[in-house]
């Protein structure tokens, strides 16, 4: 394995086009753009234009003027004025970046203001990359929205005895699935699990693994089955003693403020395909104190892969990358039999990756900030059977006659489990499929 | 600070990028933040040419000392070059967060491209924060035709320049081909269509051109004036939809092109017969189809204004709202407007622009796609032929000129087919009609002011839903819901 900084441009999906989604997926959520007309156009026209499917806007935008800053406490009055129309409302994200910073508007401070007086958590998120970091992934919004989600969990449970709590009076689904399954003469007590990750669908499956394994989950961030209280009371707590397990390897913001509070961070492989997800339950497991064997799973996993992997076999693959999850995917891939020729990523975070860096083939060549010129002419040159590229990259390598799928779509089918794995290579099978049919087209 | 639902109108950078993005030899530099990169998959998902966008990103980031990495604005506007040496101009488009960084204006030299020439510059140092995207479109127009414009004798036989709408624009090429076409039937060329599909060459001899004709004033409206003031070009300006505005634009063209009146008059009737069918559409229909039946227009200046022409004098029916959302047009677009309707007005605001068209009651609603769900809410048809549009087919449409009269033509027809709905008595009440009681009123005094109009017009639609004579604080509890 090579890893290359390209130190290029990569082709990222400006972070603002998940804006949209968040409300979707957190309900009794207000988001609202507070910047220029920039960032409002983006976080409008993106996903409208990729996902013409998506709700109509729900987002609220707040444009600053630069003639005319808002005076301290203004913005504050006009948050808590439009949460006032709006009902059941339990969190309240100000998406902010740098340019409200560079208009001298102190939005955190607005925020803390709106919060005490609306009695609810008002967060701002970031979607500019961190100057350290700089190459922002079209993720890094997510991954600052559960920053956030992490910041308003309670930091520990008024009651570590779960047994105590009657199954009844535990919120939502995952509450009664615990109640019943856990063994009544289970003593031993164990830090509680809880599983960050966007993918509702990876939470349930993987939590439903991990239950299979005796590791107990206290629930994920976001909660998988949102009830009409509040945020904070639906999550599970986080703090000390608490193990967290990021289901994406770019969750960095949201990891590191886990942290923050003491909980202990599982490192292993993301779980991505079979291997990964097997090596992410043992591991999740070995922090909690249980000793598990996944091969035997992962095992019938690969069999059942089987009349899928032989239709993968030796298919040369190009990830472009600008998710981030390109790496985890790349080393399934590699070890379902494809050929991996490049893997791209924005941004490298060695430590949150290094499993995943690791576990890849020799021959797998990493291009750290690819530049997306630079891609499109190694890929003329390479010619792979299928690319994984961003938005951007699309359509012109689909011209030049590649057969290309983007991440989105990938993300959209759910990549994570075992489950999520056969789905990949359904994916992928289905795409090779459908060229194919369009090939032998006498045109 | 200003709190919106929507923005009808993108950013200046979007507005430059659009222009460079329609002519081929030109290259963008957009110099923004990293997580501000977004023109290559919006351009893939709307113009589906598989074309990538002429488009590269200077990120703004903290560069270390002597590194080679890209966020140099210099090295970036000079590596365009290099890496595409057919290039022979380049533009700099500034995001908002770009420019609130204060960086000062590039002074440069590029090196020499594939013709051995040294591209021109465009720095765009007009663009600040805050302008939207139309004015920076025209102003970007405008400097890319200065930097090339050179004299030159007028073309021998007459030829004309068509300024049109960028790409983005709904079914903007087949604008250009329609009016081509038109001009085809007068026996005049085209000299350069601009922006779209524009080439450097096609720049320089822009002063060849007998006239300009300017079909989308948002984007051409300066470039044609510095070729008016330089080189003496007249332009032709009135919207070209509906048959009597193209008919008078022809006429107009022919008129400077030296034409003979009877060449222009005979290629208008031949279109009169065959292609242009709102003027029989019209004639066609009883009466009755039209009288009494209100349509609202919203959109950019010169689809709406050209729309609200056609349907108010050709078709006959009442324009009960005409307004733009581009606040810099306002005077001359309240001056056109208020020649076929009085309830004219400027907003961008979604939902002010919502309560104006909802007052009005109209029985058709033509806009962008953000009034699609104020049309859903009324039950009336609508139809999305003003600019910014979502969807972008692979059969574009023109809707200037013969061909576009008729595509009205039909689209009215669809919409206006069934007759005018009798209001039953109920649905005739005022839209404040239903009486609230005092706990309702209440909390609805609670609700911003700006959130007001919309809250109350959802609760009495609920509290007729459910049957009720009052708006109760419980109908205007669920109808927040």
């Amino acid at each position: 394995m090579t890893i290359l900084n390209e130190s290029g441009v990569p082709d990222v999906l400006s972070p603002l086009a998940a804006a949209r989604s968040l409300p979707a997926r957190l309900p009794g959520a207000l988001v609202m753009i507070v910047g220029t007309r920039t960032e409002a156009y983006l976080a409008q026209t993106l996903s409208a234009a990729l996902s013409p499917d998506a709700a109509r806007d729900p987002l609220h935008y707040m444009i600053l003027d630069t003639d005319k800053p808002p005076e301290q406490g203004q913005m504050a009055s006009r948050v808590i004025e439009t949460c006032a129309g709006v009902s059941n409302l339990r969190i309240v994200f100000l998406i902010s970046g740098r340019s409200a910073e560079m208009m001298s508007v102190d939005v955190r401070f607005e925020a803390r203001v709106a919060a005490r007086r609306l009695e609810l958590p008002v967060m701002v998120l970031d979607p500019d990359p961190d100057p350290r970091s700089r190459s922002c992934l079209s993720t890094s919004l997510e991954d600052r929205a559960l920053a956030a989600l992490v910041e308003v969990c309670r930091e520990s449970a008024p009651d570590r005895k779960p047994a105590s709590v009657p199954a009844s009076k535990r919120g939502g689904f995952l509450g009664g699935f615990l109640g019943r399954d856990r063994a009544p003469d289970s003593g031993v007590r164990r830090s509680p699990v809880v599983l960050l990750g966007t993918s509702r669908g990876a939470a349930v499956d993987l939590s439903a693994d991990l239950r299979r394994v005796g590791v107990e989950v206290s629930g994920s961030v976001p909660a998988i089955e949102p009830s009409s209280g509040s945020v904070a009371g639906e999550m599970p707590p986080i703090g000390e003693g608490t193990v967290v397990a990021p289901l994406d390897p770019h969750l960095t913001a949201a990891c590191r403020t886990a942290e923050g509070r003491g909980a202990k961070v599982v490192r292993t492989l993301s779980p991505i395909g079979v291997d990964g997800t097997a090596r992410f339950i043992q591991d999740v497991a070995a922090a909690v104190g249980i000793s598990v064997s996944e091969m035997g799973r992962a095992r019938e996993a690969w069999e059942s892969l089987d009349p899928l992997r032989n239709r993968i076999r030796g298919k040369r693959v190009f990830l472009a990358g600008d998710t981030g999850f390109e790496l985890a995917l790349a080393r399934f891939l590699a070890d379902a039999g494809a050929l991996v020729i490049e893997v791209g990523t924005p941004r490298l975070e060695r430590r949150a990756m290094s499993s995943d860096l690791h576990s890849l083939g020799a021959g797998v060549d990493v291009v750290e900030s690819p530049d997306g010129w630079g891609q499109i002419g190694r890929i003329d040159a390479a010619r792979p059977d299928v690319v994984i590229c961003s938005q951007g990259l699309y359509i012109p390598l689909v011209s030049r006659g590649h057969l290309c799928r983007t991440s989105l779509d990938l993300r959209r089918i759910g990549i994570h489990g075992y489950e999520g794995a056969r789905r990949v290579l359904d994916l992928l099978v289905q795409t090779f499929e459908r060229a194919e049919a369009l090939d032998a087209l006498d045109l | 600070m200003r709190l919106l639902r929507g923005i009808y109108e993108g950013p200046g950078s979007h507005g430059i990028l659009r222009v460079v993005a329609s002519m081929h030899d030109v290259w963008a530099v957009l110099r923004a933040l990293p997580s501000e990169g977004y023109f290559q998959a919006l351009h893939g998902a709307w113009t589906r040419s598989g074309e990538p966008a002429p488009v590269s990103v200077s990120p703004v980031w903290e560069k270390s000392a002597g590194s080679r990495e890209p966020g140099d604005v210099d090295r970036d506007l000079a590596a365009v070059v290099r890496r595409h040496p057919r290039t022979e101009a380049v533009v700099l488009a500034r995001s908002e967060a770009a420019l609130l960084a204060g960086e000062p204006t590039p002074v440069v030299t590029l090196p020499e491209n594939e013709t051995g020439r040294s591209p021109e510059l465009v720095t765009c140092e007009w663009e600040r924060v805050g302008m939207g995207e139309a004015e920076a479109s025209d102003l970007a127009l405008a400097d890319i035709v200065r930097a090339h414009a050179r004299p030159a004798e007028k073309s021998a036989t007459p030829t004309v320049n068509v300024f049109g709408p960028p790409v983005f624009g709904p079914g903007a090429e087949a604008e250009y081909d329609e009016v081509e076409r038109m001009l085809s039937l007068l026996g005049i060329e085209v000299n350069a269509r601009v922006p779209l599909g524009a080439s450097a060459a096609h720049l320089r001899r822009l002063p060849r051109a007998w006239a300009n004709v300017l079909l989308y004033r948002e984007t051409g409206d300066a470039a044609t004036l510095y070729l008016q003031d330089k080189f003496g070009t007249p332009r032709v300006t009135t919207p070209m939809i509906g048959a009597a505005s193209t008919g008078a634009v022809l006429r107009s063209i022919g008129e400077l092109c030296g034409l003979d009146q009877g060449k222009a008059r005979r290629a208008v009737w031949s279109e009169l017969a065959t292609t242009a069918k709102l003027p029989w559409y019209a004639r066609l229909q009883p009466p009755e189809t039209f009288r009494g039946r209100r349509v609202a227009i919203f959109g950019d200046f010169t689809y709406t204004l050209g729309l609200g022409y056609a349907l108010a004098r050709e078709v006959g029916l009442e324009v009960g709202a005409c307004g733009t959302y581009l606040t810099h047009l306002e005077r001359d677009f309240l001056f056109h407007a208020s020649t076929f309707t009085d309830e004219a007005f400027v907003a961008d605001d979604p939902e002010r622009v919502a309560d104006r068209l909802k007052n009005s009651e109209p029985d058709l609603l033509i806009g962008t796609y953000f009034e699609e769900e104020i049309a859903d809410s009324l039950g009336i048809p609508f139809l999305p032929f003003c600019p910014p549009v979502l969807r972008h087919p692979f059969v574009q449409q023109p809707l200037m000129g013969y061909r576009g009269s008729s595509l009205l033509a039909d689209a009215l027809e669809d919409a206006l087919r069934r007759p005018k709905q009798e209001r039953s008595e109920e649905e005739n009440a005022p839209p404040t009609g239903l009486p609230w009681t005092d706990e309702a009123l209440d909390d609805l005094e609670e609700i911003p002011a700006f959130l007001r109009g919309r809250t109350r017009r959802l609760a009495e639609e609920r509290a007729r839903a459910v049957r009720s004579g009052e708006v109760t604080r419980k109908i205007l509890e669920s109808s927040r819901d």
